[in-house]
């Protein structure tokens, strides 16, 4: 198989924590090189659809397949980049030796790491702080470092969980215009978010709640499809529209 | 001051007690453990030390003697031959064995002093002390009876002892020296590893290493490794410091001794990224001293012999690594041992079986998926 042009395919996941339903008969499909934005508020269920999708969950029924291989599959992780929702970083350890280490981790060798861990880091425009430790370093410079280490590795599926929360309006636009090239290149990217003008950026979005897919489309589709003018007020909408 | 704030941080933290059972059980429950242990450790429903008693004498205060030791509450006594007490002891078998001599009567009935040989075993000091005891309450009952009836002097009990290894020339380092060097770094690399691993926890990066191609495999023999790259130092540093600076007695190979400290390490390690799952804070990974290291030290044999714990509790000695270790240690340190000795083989078999269990059970306890 040469380049699938379908990256994510997921069928009616189910997922109970306890006599919580985080998932309930989700099905996703998200072409290569797209950028898919799932929205929806806290706790309906956007972080445990993406942790399934590196196989850090076990579902209760459904299928995750991911570049082409169904999960769980071990090998595929190589090419997938997550970074999770709040920076799991080695605190003790500086910007640069953290990203290294989630290269070398993702099978880079050496030289390699080192290239990548330099372009990762001047990608999320870090390269001067490379050699603080994390410990040292605001909130809004770990999510970046945090993204660093989610991307060092050139993933063809890079993950991310609120990815821009605590950064600021200038670094988000910077980050954001970065994903456009990067899904530009082919990289697939899905976001989970529930900041509007995020949103809009996305080539396709989610609408979960309640751990269901209650609308999919463009923003322009699901502005038409509540009969409204902003996202905000259609995200509103359609939330409402199903219980 | 005032009472109300002051009343409002002591309400908040007996809250946080309430909101804690595993930390109240723990200031409950684990005194009750460990002054338990401390009562069946010295003396309450203890087993004796075994002894044998090898009588040569011809005349009559010898079979009197070796009776009395029979009913002694400080050892446990057989009556044998003295090529087979020699084997058991050897074979740890018995803690000594006294031989009272054949001449013992004669010497005995002239008032003259009598002195019956005590071979002891000598690693184990404890054990010296109630066979002594045993003796001498045994050699005063014995001949105050045939006093009375013969009219002799009480002799006086000069026993000739014998060790096996060690001997009178060992102080309490020397006996402590190669059990502690065991215990500090299997305690020190156990709270280090329990502490960092529950950390890679805590901060969500274990989850990003599951997430990448790594195998759980691969994440315990990275531990393993970089812990093992320090606890190497810190083995030869413990080892050289005991031996060169506190001057403490070793009569094996220097290497064998470093060896043994390594492979305690090898168990710290996984038992310390085995029990992590258990904790969700460094506070409660910190509580796992007292209720995994302390009943370890107090049953491992390091003060208090195994051979004298109630057999139920010898059980429980013998299902903990550091049991092993220790024993170990002292074999080289002590008695010379070297890898061609059974016992010894037998204790490295034993840690090195220990090491791999817990590496097996710290893989597993590495879930890829979480619940």
């Amino acid at each position: 198989m040469s380049a699938p042009s379908v990256a994510v395919s997921v069928e009616g996941l189910t997922k109970a924590f306890g006599s919580i339903r985080a998932l309930d008969g989700v099905s996703l499909t998200v072409g290569a090189g797209e950028i898919y934005g799932l929205l929806g508020p806290n706790g309906a269920g956007k972080t445990t659809l993406i942790r399934s999708l590196v196989g850090l969950i076990t579902v209760d029924t459904g299928t995750v397949t991911v570049l082409g291989r169904r999960l769980p599959d071990r090998a595929v992780l190589a090419e997938i980049g997550y970074m999770p929702q709040s920076p799991a970083l080695y605190a003790d350890l500086t910007v640069e030796e953290n990203v290294r280490f989630f290269a070398a981790v993702h099978g880079l060798d050496r030289p390699a790491a080192a290239r990548s861990t330099a372009d990762a880091l001047e990608f999320v425009d870090l390269s001067p702080r490379r050699r603080s430790v994390v410990a040292t370093l605001s909130g809004g410079m770990r999510q970046r470092v945090s993204l660093a280490c989610a991307l060092v590795h050139r993933p063809r599926l890079l993950l991310l969980d609120e990815p821009t929360v605590g950064v600021d309006p200038q670094l988000r636009a910077e980050l954001w215009r970065r994903f456009t090239t990067m899904s530009g290149e082919g990289t697939t990217i899905i976001v989970s978010s529930h900041v509007m003008d995020e949103a809009e950026r996305c080539g396709r979005l989610g609408l979960v709640r309640f751990g269901r897919m209650l609308a999919e489309g463009t923003s322009a589709e699901l502005r038409r499809l509540a009969g409204v003018e902003r996202l905000e007020d259609a995200f509103l909408v359609l939330s409402e529209s199903r219980p | 001051m005032s009472g109300r704030r002051a009343g409002a941080i002591s309400l908040r933290i007996l809250q946080q007690f309430r909101h804690d059972r595993r930390t109240l059980m723990l200031l409950f429950g684990a005194p009750i453990i460990l002054l338990g242990l401390f009562y069946f450790l010295t003396g309450g429903g203890s087993s004796l030390p075994a002894v044998d008693v090898v009588n040569l004498d011809r005349g009559p205060l010898g079979a009197v003697l070796a009776a009395d030791l029979g009913q002694s509450t400080e050892i446990n006594v057989a009556r044998t031959t003295e090529a087979r007490a020699a084997s058991d002891l050897s074979a740890d078998a018995v803690a000594a064995y006294v031989v009272l001599p054949a001449d013992l009567s004669a010497r005995a009935q002239s008032g003259d002093v009598i002195a019956p040989t005590v071979h002891l075993e000598g690693t184990q000091p404890a054990l010296t002390q109630p066979v002594l005891l045993a003796l001498d309450q045994s050699v005063t009952r014995a001949s105050r009876n045939l006093v009375a009836a013969e009219g002799v002097h009480v002799p006086v009990l000069e026993p000739s002892l014998d060790y096996l290894h060690g001997g009178p020339g060992l102080d309490t380092l020397d006996y402590f020296g190669g059990a502690f060097i065991g215990l500090v770094v299997f305690l020190l690399v156990f709270v280090v590893t329990i502490i960092a691993f529950l950390r890679e926890r805590s901060q969500g990066t274990l989850e990003r290493l599951m997430a990448s191609p790594l195998r759980r495999a691969d994440i315990v023999v990275g531990y393993i490794g970089g812990f093992m790259v320090v606890a190497t130092v810190q083995a030869v540093e413990v080892v050289v410091f005991t031996l060169y600076a506190l001057h403490v007695h070793n009569q094996g190979n220097v290497a064998l001794i470093v060896l043994l400290t390594l492979l305690m390490t090898l168990v710290a390690v996984n038992l310390g990224i085995f029990l992590s799952m258990f904790a969700t804070t460094e506070f409660q990974a910190v509580q796992f001293i007292p209720l995994a290291i302390v009943p370890q030290v107090l049953l491992s044999g390091i003060v208090f012999p195994i051979a004298t714990e109630p057999s139920w509790l010898q059980v429980v000695s013998r299902l903990l690594p550091l049991t092993y270790g220790v024993d170990g240690l002292r074999d080289v340190m002590l008695k010379g041992n070297g890898l061609t000795s059974g016992p010894l083989l037998l204790d490295v078999a034993v840690v090195v079986a220990f090491a791999v269990a817990l590496i097996a059970a710290a893989t597993a306890t590495l879930r890829r998926s979480a619940s």
